[in-house]
């Protein structure tokens, strides 16, 4: 059918259309192309030790898509896995250095901790949805910016996650270092360092992607998230289950957080900015892997081939930020194909299926049995 | 009085995939002249007006404006024409003012001072009083016609059409359109269109009446000439059926030997609305059910109250259903039925009242408990609750298990697929398999995948709303012969429906709705006049033995 | 302070005003924040070419209402998802600008101040009304001519009508996309002169980090606000003050914690969501795209 002929190739269109804007870009302001993508490639891929860098760098990427491919399914909209994140990250800092006992035991615990912070800080949206009604798109996307200062205020006192060694130079203004055993273990595979922290991340995926197409709870998830009305009907309780599902999805933010500071891509301790734009980029990987965790995979390691290349990009006197404008506009080109299709669909009059299942708009119930 | 023909309509035809909505119509709207358009919900009435009103385009036939064939290709185009529509839903935004409303969509400047006086220059005309800057949100659904009255008249269209314009009206304030349309038809000449399907109404207010049934002008006279007893047999049909004469509709009357339900709210219906275990069982024809031999219902509503932002909308109802007979609930549309259905499908909570199934009283609100009870449901819009496109059909022949079951337990994909076939095999449903979308079925498979549902999970309750609505003939018949054989299989049905001869067809008991409350109940009469009365069900239906001084 | 505080409420009130007519419309725009830094970059760049302060500004202006562009047409022509093109524009603004910023250098880039006489002289507010740099003033004009678009030219009502109910404006004859890619634009024209405003009034020069998430307050004003401009106004004035605290405690080493200051626009906003969920109205229609699939 020409359809299956055209999306494809809209997307190589779109992607190829990407690359080529990123490459005029550069020679425009006096760089080239070339050194631009050979350093990137070389940072990601080629020099030693990079493709297990960028392996590494992928764990909480995937993690964040993963808990925001589980909320978009449940029909919610969840913006602020940035936030959740990052106050996952506090809460796993504050028991690394506090809880006595074996390293590999306070490990767990401080994973498990921060999952505890990121599912508190999108419960609050969750309660706020669940209770008043308010649209979590506002909320989540709100929390976000209150978790920023929210990490300066706890930087400041020892007491939360300061840094109690005060003889340190910089200890105003980052955290304590976490105990060096309760660091994740590393793999070594080929002359690459292969933070743990990956195989956590594929296997979370890989249960939640079992969880999502083969459980009862996956197929509720989905009937929530396109029909809310059946689900209703048909025993899944609209409200309880979205908020669980919500905060779930904090849950996931809130171990990358603790995987950013356990495993070591991130610093050993907490810092301003600390969440480093992981969860942004989490969130995108998600919605452009169109919901579908499978697709997630490969989609977080593109994402973290940019980051760990762009550290290649001094050598080609051009700067970093190019990479954040060849990611910016990957995700255009990823978004136009999809786009495309439907308003083709939409026009040649069949009932167009949304651009992305379950999506991220609100599905319009028909109203009032219109008569033929 | 009446000048030519402002609108003439020569063999419109729209088919909609198998189903015809309109076939071969034929029609005048002249000026000076009220001219009802009446036929029961789905015999094409609402598809014929947005056809004159630019938002369907016909497949055959043509229009003529003043003498001129027109091609009708959008609302602006009507509007140029001259035709315009009071909608039913749908065309005023809540949160703007009554000027506002009245003005959206035009061109031009927007002049506050010119639109506020012309809503009451055009109020005072037609005598709808309104407040200019009062918010639409805020006023009755009575108010709110008005403005969609104004609305459409400001643009002093010369063919008027009414679509259902009294469903949401207290009589008074039907009294009033109805001098509205006087008004505009005597003072102005402009030609108007009711469409309708309550007789009285059409008595009332129009000059002549053509009556429509499953897509043809089957009747047409001056409607002084006519009465309550002619219209609704031209509505319902003669004898011979198009679904041919499977099942035969015989004519004729049964005296209703129990009291009036509206005089007793509550307590005490039990015994009106159901049959006492000592009536004997009426002879039975192969047409007519047995009698329900159970002594205790088995689904009881009793005294259900809901009241959705300030309305009620289920008015102390009370109804009883045995097991093995079909009680159908006949009535207008808008009368409580979606609340009720909302209801069975656990939707929404009572405030009142309950819910029993077998005795057992269900939660009414709660996530998945109707169905769990053993309430089965065909709802109206299928994909409003009944199913889920996106997903195959072997996940939608399953989804009554939905709730059922731990979270993390696994699907078994296989016995899914096994459960699938069986039933797609049993109820003859025509798909590529079960793992096919349920959105590439046609409307008539997705419909019998919604019963193969509910019917397999051996409930002892079923619901039906409007279930052959938008069907081809052989999956009408095929619906009936599945409720049917639900009956006989001691199942209690209940079929709600605002299609006259799909209750007729089907039910062994009729119930009317009106207002949120259950009123009258008639059986079938004894063989071999095995039938209902029918006029005295239209009646009914349009409310109109409700207020006798009215008819 | 009082100084500060205006300017700031000032680029608050450019951005939010025009995210208040987005929002009004029905889409929630998250790219008002690369909005406000295009226009940032844009009034760099003008000045660099021009060194007129004017140029800036319409070039800033110019810049903003090409990312208004691309978000319109992505998310309300398109229909791709309106928050992923949103935060992708944020970033490939962020990115591209900050790119920029390092091949080509920007020297500074001022407006005059222009001081209006007798009104200047009213003691404590006076000097930080009135003897600003001179696009502040525009803010003044804005308010009330966004007020007159919305609510008294029939743009503004199709555009409510839009945001509230669009399939009864789609019924109407009202084409629901079109209307809203029109407010998007709107809000870029404004907030690419708040960004202009930001460089040429305040800072003074461009960098990356100029804008530093004033995009999302705005977007918490509106909010605050209750979805009336009034509000929003009040709201922009508030956080301006906030940030300007947070900024004089940082200097001056006050006791009140900054973080509390820096959170406050967001928590006050959450709060209002919360404590007049059932009073304030947003939109009916907000951040739901519109698809004429039901007739």
């Amino acid at each position: 059918m020409n359809d299956r002929l055209t999306v494809p190739a809209l997307y190589v269109a779109s992607i190829g259309g990407a690359i080529v804007l990123s490459a005029l870009l550069v020679s425009v302001t006096g760089g080239s192309a070339f050194a631009v993508f050979d350093a990137l490639v070389d940072g990601s891929l080629r020099s030693p030790g990079a493709w297990g860098l960028t392996v590494t760098t992928m764990a909480p990427l995937l993690l964040v898509a993963t808990g925001a491919i589980a909320a978009t399914r449940a029909g919610l909209v969840n913006i602020g896995q940035e936030g959740q994140l990052l106050v996952g990250a506090c809460f796993g800092a504050y028991l690394a250095v506090r809880l006595p006992g074996p390293g590999p035991l306070v490990l767990v615990a401080t994973l498990l901790f921060a999952a505890v912070g990121g599912g508190l800080w999108a419960g609050i949206a969750a309660l706020l949805k669940a209770w008043r009604n308010v649209p979590e798109v506002l909320t989540t996307l709100i929390l976000t910016f209150v978790s920023f200062p929210l990490l300066t205020f706890g930087l400041r006192r020892r007491s939360l996650i300061g840094d109690r060694d005060t003889t340190r130079v910089n200890h105003i203004n980052s955290g304590e270092q976490i105990p060096f055993d309760t660091r994740l273990p590393d793999l070594r595979i080929a002359g690459n360092q292969i933070d743990s922290a990956a195989i956590l991340a594929v296997t979370v995926a890989a249960v939640a992607i079992y969880v999502l197409e083969r459980t009862r709870l996956g197929a509720r998830i989905d009937v929530l998230g396109l029909n809310p009305r059946a689900a209703q009907r048909f025993g899944v309780p609209q409200r309880p289950v979205a908020a669980g599902v919500l905060v779930a999805s904090g849950c996931f933010a809130g171990v990358a957080g603790a995987v950013l500071l356990t495993g070591g891509t991130a610093g050993d301790r907490l810092s301003f900015g600390y969440s480093g734009n992981y969860g942004w980029d989490g969130l995108l990987v998600a919605l452009l892997a169109r919901n579908r965790v499978l697709v997630a995979i490969p989609m977080a390691f593109v994402f973290a081939a940019l980051r760990t290349g762009s550290s290649f990009l001094a050598t080609t006197g051009v700067d970093r930020k190019m990479t954040d404008v060849v990611q910016a506009l990957l995700v255009l080109a990823l978004l136009l194909p999809a786009a495309i299709e439907y308003v083709r669909r939409a026009r040649g009059g069949r009932q167009p299926v949304a651009a992305d299942r379950p999506g991220l708009g609100r599905r319009l119930a028909p109203v009032g049995g219109e008569v033929v | 009085m009446a000048g030519g023909a402002a609108v003439s309509v020569r063999g419109i035809t729209k088919r909609y995939g198998d189903v015809v909505a309109c076939d071969h119509i034929d029609l005048d709207l002249r000026g000076g002249e009220i001219h009802g358009i009446l036929g029961e919900n789905g015999a094409g009435k609402s598809t014929l007006m947005k056809i004159l009103i630019g938002l369907v385009g016909p497949d055959e036939g043509r229009v003529e404006v003043n003498g001129r064939a027109e091609s009708i290709t959008d609302p602006q185009r009507a509007a140029a024409l001259g035709i315009g529509m009071v909608h039913q839903h749908f065309s005023l935004v809540d949160e703007l003012l009554v000027w506002e409303n009245v003005v959206l969509g035009e061109r031009g400047r927007l002049d506050r001072s010119a639109a506020r006086s012309l809503v009451t220059t055009i109020g005072d005309r037609y005598g709808l009083g309104l407040d200019p800057d009062a918010l639409v949100g805020d006023l009755t659904a009575g108010l709110r016609q008005r403005v969609e009255i104004v609305k459409c008249l400001r643009r002093d269209p010369a063919i008027v059409i009414f679509d259902e314009p009294t469903s949401v009206l207290t009589p008074q304030e039907s009294e009033q359109l109805f001098a509205v349309l006087r008004i505009a038809v005597r003072d102005e000449d402009k030609a108007v269109a009711l469409v309708s399907h309550k007789l009285d109404e059409i008595l009332a207010a129009t000059d002549v009446v053509s009556i429509l049934r499953r897509g043809r002008v089957v009747d047409s006279m001056v409607t002084s000439a006519a009465d309550a007893r002619s219209l609704a047999q031209a509505m319902v049909g003669r004898p011979v059926s198009l679904r041919g004469s499977a099942m035969t509709l015989a004519l004729g009357i049964i005296p209703d030997t129990v009291s009036d339900t509206t005089s007793d709210p509550g307590r005490g219906t039990a015994g009106h609305s159901g049959i006492g275990p000592d009536e004997p069982d009426p002879p039975t024809t192969t047409t007519s059910s047995a009698a329900p031999t159970t002594v205790r219902p088995a689904l009881r509503i009793g005294n259900a109250v809901i009241t959705r932002r300030g309305r009620v909308t289920l008015d102390h109802l009370t109804l009883d259903v045995y097991a093995g007979e079909i009680v159908g609930v006949a009535g207008v549309e808008g009368n409580g039925q979606a609340d009720l259905v909302d209801l069975l499908s656990s939707l929404v909570a009572l405030d009142d009242g309950l819910v029993e199934v077998d005795g057992v009283e269900v939660v009414s609100g709660r996530a998945g408990a109707m169905g769990a009870a053993g309430i089965a449901l065909i709802p109206e819009d299928r994909h409003d609750s009944g199913c889920v496109l996106e997903l195959s059909v072997a996940e939608n022949l399953e989804l009554s298990d939905l709730g059922r079951g731990r979270a993390f337990g696994r699907i078994d994909r296989a016995a899914r697929c096994h459960h699938a076939e069986r039933l797609i095999a049993e109820y003859a449903i025509s798909c590529t398999g079960p793992d096919a979308p349920l959105a590439s079925l046609s409307g008539g498979n997705q419909q019998r995948v919604v019963l193969a549902r509910e019917l397999s999970g051996h409930p002892r309750v079923l619901v039906a709303a409007q279930p052959t609505r938008g069907l081809d003939v052989g999956a009408i018949e095929f619906m009936g012969q599945r409720l049917r054989t639900a009956a006989d299989n001691g199942i209690a049905v209940l079929l709600i429906s605002s299609e006259l001869e799909e209750i007729l067809h089907l039910a062994d008991r009729v119930v009317v709705i009106h207002a949120g409350r259950i009123r009258g109940d008639m059986r079938r009469a004894p063989a071999p006049e095995a039938a209902f009365d029918i006029d005295r069900l239209g009646l009914m239906m349009g409310g109109v033995v409700e207020a006798p001084e009215h008819v | 302070m009082y100084a500060s505080a205006f300017q700031l409420a000032v680029v608050f009130l450019f951005a939010a005003s025009g995210e208040w007519v987005a929002e009004r419309a029905g889409t929630l725009n998250i790219s008002v924040e690369g909005m406000l830094l295009a226009g940032a970059f844009g009034a760099a760049l003008g000045m660099h070419w021009m060194s007129v302060g004017a140029f800036g500004l319409l070039i800033g202006c110019l810049a903003g209402v090409l990312v208004a562009l691309v978000q319109a047409n992505l998310s309300h022509r398109l229909t791709a998802n309106q928050f992923v093109v949103g935060l992708a524009l944020n970033v490939l603004v962020l990115g591209l600008t900050a790119y920029l910023d390092t091949v080509i250098d920007l020297g500074r880039a001022k407006a005059e101040t222009l001081t209006i006489p007798l009104l200047a002289d009213i003691p404590l507010v006076g000097a930080a009304l009135f003897a600003r740099p001179w696009p502040g003033y525009v803010a003044y004009a804005l308010v009330p001519a966004l007020w007159f678009l919305v609510f008294r030219t029939r743009w503004g009502l199709e555009a409510r009508a839009v945001g509230e109910r669009p399939q009864s404006a789609d019924v109407s004859g009202i084409d629901v996309n079109a209307r809203r890619r029109q407010a998007i634009l709107v809000c870029g024209l404004t907030a690419g002169f708040g960004g202009a405003f930001l460089v040429l009034g305040q800072i003074n020069q461009f960098q990356s980090t100029v804008v530093n998430g004033r995009g999302f307050i705005a977007i918490a004003a509106v909010i605050f606000g209750g979805w009336t401009l009034r509000g929003t106004v009040i709201g922009c004035v508030v956080f301006g003050f906030v940030e300007a605290l947070a900024i004089a405690t940082r200097v001056q080493r006050y006791s009140i914690d900054p973080f509390i200051l820096e959170a406050a626009p967001y928590v006050v906003a959450l709060s209002v969501m919360l404590l007049f969920a059932t009073r304030v109205r947003q939109p009916r229609a907000l951040a739901q795209p519109f698809v004429r699939g039901l007739t």
